[in-house]
């Protein structure tokens, strides 16, 4: 190799040479200065996760209201709490990535009482279902009708989320490092929500359904996270706007 | 010198080696984890197992970064060279820092779901065939299952068992392990971001590394060994009088080995150039106390007969050789390792 004749000579189990020692103090000195740089520099340039959360400071919200399997479950509130409005229409889930699926199966239609925790993220919001009767029950009552309007076929810009991150479950809760998680809360029903870059009828939010009023469809799961364009039927529930989301007409957005 | 199968052989330098490194693990982690949080001016802050998930993948990514720079840099500046002596210490922290980042993440992105964590990281996204949203984890875990494979196999009794080429060649799946890497960075996280520092602090770590490595093989090959000339049988390695006490001159023989031609005490000896350890350049070392001394960890060999001396047992081959006109010829054919050729004198 190239010409080494002078410069000093390292044997690992001998003492450096004075030369070479000054050398490597000062790599020594520099790596751990680099590393703390680093550590600096990627830590405290991470980008805003968004202020979704759970709310335990709301404590625990319990409303009454009609049940609608949109198929994700969702109560038209009749009977508000401190933190959910009367008229609200509300997305439920149950612990982790896990729906309401199973429990709410012969509800439809009927007037229930829900109780839990509350997340939220700005317009969107869901309730985290306890367990057991304590979480869902039927109301005495009967239960009123309730409308829901077609507003015809849309084609909307934006990202598939899962709904329960989106709103504060994780932080961050949305992009591509997270689609692998978002993917696993659809997997377990946890109703997926649409961010659109524009507002919708005045939502930015919109719970996600197949096109025939199906779950997610499994030819959607490639599509979550990345921003697409799509078209769909959209209808309002209340304050809600259920979009029938079909695959087929997806195309990537760059 | 050379090594018995003894646990891990220590001495001062390692320890100096191995707190160096600890301690800039510790800083980064220490700073990323504790520090930034109070400089992050989020209405509601980072969810701690994914700050903490991002910390140790950062810093396995640096640690990598620096592993790999650390082989280019000593070819282009001798002074390096002692980073090398301890590399693979760095190394098997580096398995151990990305384990932690693997692991924050799959108990947090792939937990409280009925499909067990594993399966998850497996199943849940399989979208394969595109790039964007393309399941950049499975990329992550294929560096880390390499990083663990050299890990356990780090030690020298492995080097021993898989013999010095074998070892080596293994052990170059860390570059498939790095290209693994940048991939599993670039189609994640990289495809969120907002802020700069991290795309520009990867792209610019990524490309001088390979930017190094590049350049360490052009120097090389502009200054790289002669290729001896055939004198007859014999081949020509260099003029007696090019080889300063205490050190060689190195060739390339016709079948591709190198031989080393060391000037002891006005005496010329030939060995292979091939250290016994790990293929180090033994040409590129020194006598010390009578002893041919390896740059890359200091085994050492008698340079009369190419054996360890007692109670060591490496061996290296010899080779015969002769002066003539002032030319050192060497006979091509290696002898076995550890045959005693009396040493020539430069006449
Ligand atoms: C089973 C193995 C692995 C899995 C499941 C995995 C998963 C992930 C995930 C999900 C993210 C995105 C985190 C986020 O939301 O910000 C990420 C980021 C990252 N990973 Fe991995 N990873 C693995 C192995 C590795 C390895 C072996 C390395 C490096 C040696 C590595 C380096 C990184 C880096 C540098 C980031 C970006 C961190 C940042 O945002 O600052 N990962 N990984
Ligand atoms: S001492 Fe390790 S290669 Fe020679």
């Amino acid at each position: 190799m190239a010409d080494n004749k002078d410069k000093p000579f390292f044997v690992g189990y001998l003492t450096a040479p004075d030369g070479l020692r000054s050398f490597l103090i000062g790599i020594g000195i520099g790596l751990i200065l680099l590393m703390a740089g680093v550590g600096l520099g990627i830590g405290a340039t991470q980008d805003d996760p968004g202020n979704g959360a759970f709310r335990g400071d709301y404590g625990r919200q319990t409303v009454t209201g009609v049940m609608e399997l949109t198929p994700y479950p969702v109560v038209r509130v009749t009977q508000g709490s401190e933190h959910v409005p009367e008229g609200h229409t509300l997305m439920l889930s149950a612990g982790g990535k896990q729906s309401l699926m199973s429990r709410v199966r012969d509800l439809d239609g009927q007037l229930v009482t829900v109780s839990g925790t509350i997340l939220d993220r700005g317009e969107l919001d869901m309730m985290q279902v306890r367990g057991g009767q304590n979480g869902i029950s039927r109301a005495e009552g009967d239960a009123p009708e309730m409308d829901s309007e077609d507003l015809g076929r849309w084609r909307i810009a934006g990202e598939i989320c899962d709904g329960k991150c989106l709103a504060g479950a994780m932080r961050p809760g949305t992009g591509i490092a997270h689609k692998a998680c978002a993917n696993l809360c659809l997997i377990g029903d946890i109703p997926p929500v649409f961010v659109s870059t524009q507002p919708v009828e005045g939502s930015e939010f919109l719970l996600v359904v197949g096109p025939d009023g199906t779950i997610f469809p499994k030819s959607a799961y490639d599509l979550v996270a990345a921003y697409i364009s799509v078209e769909g039927k959209v209808v309002r529930h209340g304050d809600l706007l259920v979009f029938h989301l079909e695959p087929d007409t997806a195309e990537l957005v760059q | 010198m050379s090594v018995k199968y003894i646990p891990v052989q220590w001495n001062p330098n390692k320890w100096i080696y191995d707190g160096i490194m600890l301690a800039g693990v510790a800083a980064f982690l220490w700073v990323f984890i504790h520090v930034t949080p109070e400089i992050l001016s989020h209405e509601r802050p980072i969810n701690s197992q994914v700050h903490n998930a991002r910390a140790f993948g950062a810093c396995a990514f640096l640690m990598l970064s620096i592993i790999l720079a650390i082989g280019p840099l000593a070819k282009l500046d001798t002074r390096f060279m002692p980073l090398l002596y301890n590399r693979r210490h760095f190394g098997v922290m580096t398995a151990f820092v990305a384990t932690a980042h693997a692991g924050y993440i799959l108990n947090w992105y792939f937990a409280f779901s009925f499909v067990p964590k594993w399966d998850a990281l497996i199943l849940s996204n399989t979208n394969y065939g595109q790039l964007l949203g393309f399941p950049f984890e499975a990329l992550g875990a294929f560096a880390l299952v390499i990083l663990l494979i050299l890990a356990a196999t780090s030690h020298d009794f492995w080097l021993k068992f898989l013999t010095a080429p074998v070892w080596k060649r293994l052990h170059y799946l860390i570059y498939l392990a790095y290209v693994s890497v940048v991939a599993h960075i670039s189609l994640g996280i990289l495809q969120d971001q907002q802020s700069l520092f991290l795309p520009v602090f990867f792209i610019v770590t990524a490309f001088l590394v390979a930017l190094l490595h590049v350049w360490a093989y052009l120097a090389e090959r502009k200054t790289g060994d002669p290729l001896a000339s055939a004198e007859g049988d014999w081949m020509r390695v260099c003029q007696a009088d090019e080889i300063d006490e205490g050190r060689a001159r190195i060739a390339l023989l016709p079948d591709g080995k190198r031989v080393a031609v060391f000037k002891h005490e006005g005496k010329l000896s030939a060995i292979s150039n091939a250290c016994a350890h790990q293929n180090g350049p033994l040409g590129e070392g020194r006598i010390i106390d009578c002893l041919v001394t390896c740059p890359w960890h200091g085994f050492q060999y008698r340079v009369t007969d190419g054996q360890s001396p007692a109670p060591f047992t490496e061996k290296i081959p010899t080779y015969n050789l002769r002066v003539q006109d002032g030319a050192v010829l060497v006979d091509p054919k290696a002898n076995p390792p550890g045959t005693h050729v009396d040493p020539v004198e430069v006449a």
